[in-house]
């Protein structure tokens, strides 16, 4: 009777093992139903997640002050002075007025380079229990949008469009593991391969071993043809450290990328690219430091006492 | 017996995995946060006899396959899931200190997240995915396991229960 169980239990075992074998031979022989089986989820569960996206949105606030808690500390002494009625307006307003300083920040971006974009919410940030790096965002293909589009952010490139459905798409994040990306370095013109490395730094292979990398370098997307995956001359990043081995045959560099990833609220997805070629001229400008007011006091010696 | 467990358990599953991605996903949590899906799945096998944790593990790893935002084949987490479910399943049964202790279940259950994504990142190795640098994946793995270790112990009483209501086995911790 035990045997019997143990047999009927390793056969069930078997089966299943063997099918799921044959889910992932027919996946990577690209059967169109499976990968049709992922659209459908998609299209399913994107209602659930843009009214999730409203709901949650002050949970998700609260538990981002808390994760930034040391960073903010200054900032949190300074709103304690606040009174609670502007407090409670503010944080109401918070989201918003973030989402739109992106927003705008956008707009100035893709204006200067003359891209036609389309601007779309974060409505969900993918798992990363399968090593991936992803958003999915409120536009899809009822807006214009196509798969291998580029996405840009407030500052910079953001990623590309993996996949795309009726009223949302899938976005990777150039610091997925998968995200690769020709980029020029300004100014110099020498050109590389950017790769993404599951965090805000991403490492840049240069192709010629006769150039030369620098920190402080900044690097912009070469441009793909027709425009797609990349448009050309999107900020990608800066130089922060190089990698100067002997056996290397070309330099390698660290990159820190222009977009802030943890705090993604907008992005925009270029769907035409202008005719010109914006070279160099949406490099982010440095920050300039505050200039300090230099005070001089003059004093005058007081007559000696006299006794 | 088994059509009625399966209609609770379908329902069950599905409500976890929109849990999961309609709200779960919405954060993004330092250490890359946590799965209350793959909690659940891992929850429910060690709760089961190996053939059901088996079954079980087919549905909820082919549910993780259909996340648009698995980078993997269709099928791989199927396998992985599959794999999982019927050893812990197997290795829990008949061992009290594990499947009649919340403790030893949330001890196991966060080995078991440990060892099922270092699975998955080997077979998406040899399947040709791309997972990251060692130290990230060290750091995703490692993050996932230890907000298991955090999470388990609050929603181990509702899986419990639910899982007791569907395959009727007073099975509580």
């Amino acid at each position: 009777m035990r045997h019997g169980g143990e047999g009927r239990s390793r056969l069930l075992l078997i089966v299943l093992i063997v099918s799921a074998l044959f889910l992932i031979t027919l996946d990577l022989r690209g059967v169109g139903v499976l990968e049709g089986a992922r659209q459908g989820t998609q299209t399913i569960l994107s209602p659930f997640q843009r009214a999730g996206s409203v709901v949650i949105t002050p949970f998700k606030n609260f538990f981002s002050d808390v994760t930034h808690l040391g960073r903010t500390r200054n900032q949190i002494e300074k709103l304690r002075t606040d009174n609670a009625k502007l407090r409670a307006t503010l944080l109401n307003r918070k989201n918003a007025d973030a989402q739109l300083l992106q927003l705008k920040s956008i707009l100035n971006l893709a204006g200067t380079a003359g891209y036609k974009v389309v601007n779309a919410r974060v409505i969900s940030q993918g798992s990363s229990q399968s090593f991936s790096q992803t958003i999915t965002i409120d536009a899809g293909t009822s807006a214009g949008i196509k798969k291998n589009m580029t996405v840009v952010a407030e500052n910079g490139i953001a990623g590309v469009v993996k996949e795309v459905y009726s009223q949302t798409s899938l976005i990777m994040l150039a610091t997925d593991p998968a995200f690769k990306i020709g980029v020029r370095i300004a100014g110099t013109q020498q050109i590389g391969i950017l790769s993404g490395r599951g965090s805000r730094s991403a490492s840049l292979q240069l192709l010629d071993n006769q150039t030369t990398v620098k920190v402080g370098d900044v690097l912009l997307s070469r441009g793909s043809v027709a425009n797609r995956p990349f448009v050309p001359g999107v900020p990608v990043g800066y130089v922060t450290a190089v990698d100067n081995s002997a056996g290397a045959i070309a330099q390698s560099a660290t990159v820190h990328l222009y977009t802030n990833f943890a705090t993604l609220g907008v992005v925009a997805i270029v769907v035409a690219a202008s005719t010109v070629n914006p070279g160099d001229a949406l490099i982010p400008q440095k920050p300039q430091p505050t200039p300090i007011p230099t005070v001089t006091i003059y004093v005058t010696p007081s007559p000696s006492p006299t006794k | 017996m088994i059509t009625r467990q399966l209609s609770i358990s379908a329902p069950i599953f599905i409500l976890i995995y929109g849990v999961q991605e309609v709200i779960v996903n919405q954060f993004r949590l330092p250490g890359g946060g946590f799965s209350i899906f793959f909690i659940f799945a891992l929850v429910w096998a060690i709760l089961s006899t190996p053939d059901v944790a088996a079954f079980s593990g087919f549905a909820s790893g082919f549910l993780m396959d259909l996340s648009p935002t698995s980078s993997g084949p269709i099928g791989q987490w199927t396998l992985i899931m599959v794999a999982s479910s019927y050893v812990i399943s197997f290795l829990g049964s008949g061992n009290e200190n594990v499947k009649g202790n919340p403790v030893g279940v949330t001890l196991f259950i966060s080995s078991a997240v440990f060892l099922t994504e270092t699975l998955f990142v080997i077979s998406g190795v040899l399947l040709g995915v791309q997972t990251g640098s060692f130290g990230q994946v060290l750091l995703t793995i490692c993050g996932f396991s230890l907000w298991t270790l955090v999470i388990t112990p609050i929603c181990l009483p509702v899986f419990s229960l639910l899982h007791d209501i569907a395959l009727d086995t007073r099975s509580k911790i």
